[in-house]
């Protein structure tokens, strides 16, 4: 009789509890009921980007995008700009998390919609995973910007997996970011000859992967840093050391960023001084290396309109600056093939200067600089005034 | 009969309570916790280097700039003063705004203080102190009538085009009676227009609005905060003691007053 009491009791308490859970569950279904369903992103007839100035290229920031949908906006984006290429971050990390393990889903949803918008892809290829950064026995403190010489050969062999899935669609990639920089280089010493054993490392098995490859050796930090410094190096001695460390057959064509900084685009360059003409410096290294066939892709430019940065315009010189910039490229620099800006989009705001770098706001709010630089690609004329003038 | 009762009430009443009292003694438990006073190690140990080593970008004024031979601005005293206070000698480690989280994971750095908004997404990497400024969007107006974004139906709005400011007035706009919007090229504009009586009020970013106020004394306009963006000094999480040590001085700051006299001669 007690046991059946006590069970009634445990029985009763049981269901009143369940009854709470069926009813949250029911205020759940009920909730998503009603809520409106998140915008999907299916796939469109296939888009052309009709452009009067090929060119016109941008750098994404998509691979942090949460939602599909604001994925293909940014693509739709770049592709009603007159944008037909963008450049794009793969990175490592994402994709193969543990070793041999790899998850393409990231990467392929910006792949298909890039393609269905019609544009090109240069892929950024960076970022190690934890599994990689192991030095010796032990985990070192390390960002993920930290590659040890025992994963040059694993990295190669990401960037050729990379390479062989995505031939045809992603034919240039870009190794690495801005190794004269400290932080790009996971604080280790900035050493051009150990970039080039990188290139060596990954050129055969790409191209063996995809033969139709374009392997681009990795854009410099346009900065003055001396030799020796902890921060970096300079970026003409760089390039020069990485010619010196035998580089030149590992890659098939050469990234620079080129940013203006606060000098107009025809400023002329000097090695003092960091300006958008500066990438002629880097170009001349070629030439006196005898890489002059060597095709260059401008995979980072343009200005910032924040009004405290120090190496900031105001926003009508960079809409100027930047469409002049694209003049200067197409009627002076027959040995660039893209001049890409950065950057379209951020999926969030930095609430610092580097928010002035894009072309559209998060929100997907197009900026002076964008509708300027459409009117550029597409051959329109902007006649509407975008502000009220100074109120002096 | 009576013992089955018995048994019942105390089982019910088990069933009932027992999840207040498990919940209540947790909170007492996370309460007490908080409340022990635990020794501090020595300042000294917490900065094996013998000096703060504090990582800042700068190129942005008012915050921090570089000199050829010097660095100077609202962070620089900010953490020269926390340095003061610990007794320990600040060395300053200029890195560019990309660079600046990366450093204090590995240790090149011991804090950061950057004119760094707080960054809830970097909560598993960083420890934010309490703010020290409010960089966000106010409304700058000497209309007496406008206290608040809802004042603004009828009224002339002036901002910055394409601005998180033009963003916030669209928001606005969906929300009350209609306001005229006068977009201009940059956030200075928008104050002189305000100013100048072409428009009512401005809503522009705290740093300019204090900076063009400071040039204007004159002009006696109210400033109401209308969105947040906290700037904060954060160390790696990792490291709570020396977070500990540097937020309780930044804390201190604020108190006495020490935050406010830097805040007035920069801002």
């Amino acid at each position: 009789m007690l046991k059946i009491h006590v069970w009634n009791l445990i029985s009763r308490h049981f269901s009143q509890v369940s009854w709470g859970f069926v009813r949250i569950a029911l205020f759940v279904v009920f909730t998503g009921l009603v809520l409106p369903a998140l915008p999907r992103a299916p796939l469109t007839s296939q888009q052309f980007v009709k452009t009067d100035h090929p060119a016109v290229c941008v750098h994404t920031r998509l691979i942090d995008e949460v939602y599909e949908w604001k994925i293909q906006r940014s693509l739709e984006m770049v592709r009603e700009m007159g944008a037909d290429t963008i450049v794009e971050f793969f990175p490592w990390a994402y994709a193969e998390p543990k070793q041999g393990v790899l998850n393409w889903a990231s990467f392929d949803v910006i792949v298909k919609h890039a393609q269905n918008q019609g544009l090109h892809i240069i892929a950024r290829m960076g970022l190690v995973p934890e599994w990689a950064r192991i030095n010796g026995n032990n985990t070192v403190s390390s960002t993920l910007n930290y590659l040890p010489d025992e994963s040059f050969d694993d990295f190669a062999n990401f960037v050729s997996t990379f390479a062989r899935r995505y031939a045809g669609v992603v034919d240039s990639i870009i190794i690495w970011n801005e190794p004269n920089l400290a932080f790009e280089w996971g604080y280790r010493p900035v050493n051009p000859t150990d970039y080039a054993n990188l290139l060596k490392a990954v050129y055969a098995s790409a191209h063996a992967s995809n033969p139709k490859v374009v392997i681009l050796a990795a854009p410099l930090a346009p900065t003055l840093e001396p030799q020796g410094s902890p921060n970096g190096l300079n970026d003409i001695l760089y390039l020069k050391e990485l010619y010196e460390a035998g580089a030149a057959p590992y890659f098939d064509a050469l990234a620079i960023h080129s940013y203006g900084f606060t000098d107009p685009p025809e400023a002329a360059p000097g090695r003092d001084n960091l300006n958008f003409r500066r990438a002629e410096l880097l170009r001349d290294i070629m030439v006196e290396y005898g890489d002059q066939d060597k095709s260059v892709f401008i995979t980072e430019s343009g200005w910032n309109d924040n009004p405290r940065w120090t190496k900031a315009v105001r926003p009508s010189q960079r809409v100027a600056y930047t469409v002049n910039a694209y003049k200067w490229a197409e009627n002076n620099w027959y040995w660039v093939d893209k001049l890409c800006v950065w950057v379209l989009r951020y999926p969030y705001n930095t609430h610092s200067y580097p928010d002035n770098f894009t072309l559209i706001t998060p929100d997907f709010i197009p900026l002076p600089i964008y509708n300027s630089l459409q009117a550029y690609a597409r051959g329109w004329k902007l006649d509407d005034q975008l502000w009220l003038p100074a109120p002096h | 009969m009576a013992a089955r009762t018995s048994l019942a009430f105390f089982a019910r009443l088990g069933a009932v309570l027992n999840i207040w009292i498990w919940g209540l003694a947790l909170i007492l438990f996370a309460l007490r916790w908080d409340s022990v006073e635990r020794p501090h190690p020595p300042i000294r140990d917490l900065f094996p280097n013998g000096e703060i080593r504090v990582g800042v970008d700068a190129s942005f004024p008012p915050f921090a700039v570089a000199t050829d031979h010097d660095l100077y601005g609202l962070d620089i005293d900010i953490a020269e003063a926390i340095g003061e206070r610990l007794n320990i000698p600040v060395r300053f480690v200029n890195l560019g705004f990309d660079g600046l989280y990366d450093a204090l994971k590995v240790d090149q750095v011991d804090m950061l203080i950057s004119a760094l908004p707080i960054d809830y997404s970097r909560s598993n990497e960083v420890l934010f102190t309490v703010p020290y400024f409010n960089a966000g969007l106010e409304l700058v107006s000497q209309s007496e009538n406008i206290s608040g974004m809802r004042d603004l139906s009828t009224h002339s709005l002036a901002f910055e085009f394409g601005s998180e400011a033009q963003q916030q007035a669209e928001t606005w706009l969906r929300r009350i009676q209609p306001f005229k919007i006068q977009a201009y090229e940059t956030a200075n504009f928008a104050l002189e227009a305000t100013r100048r009586e072409f428009a009512d009020a401005a809503l522009v970013d705290a740093v300019t609005a204090h900076l063009y106020l400071r040039r204007h004394p004159e002009w006696k306009a109210q400033q109401q905060q209308v969105t947040d963006n906290l700037l904060a000094a954060s160390v790696k999480v990792n490291h709570y003691e020396t977070y500990q040590a540097i937020n309780r001085t930044m804390q201190l700051m604020l108190e006495d007053g020490t935050i406010n006299a830097l805040l007035r001669k920069w801002l």
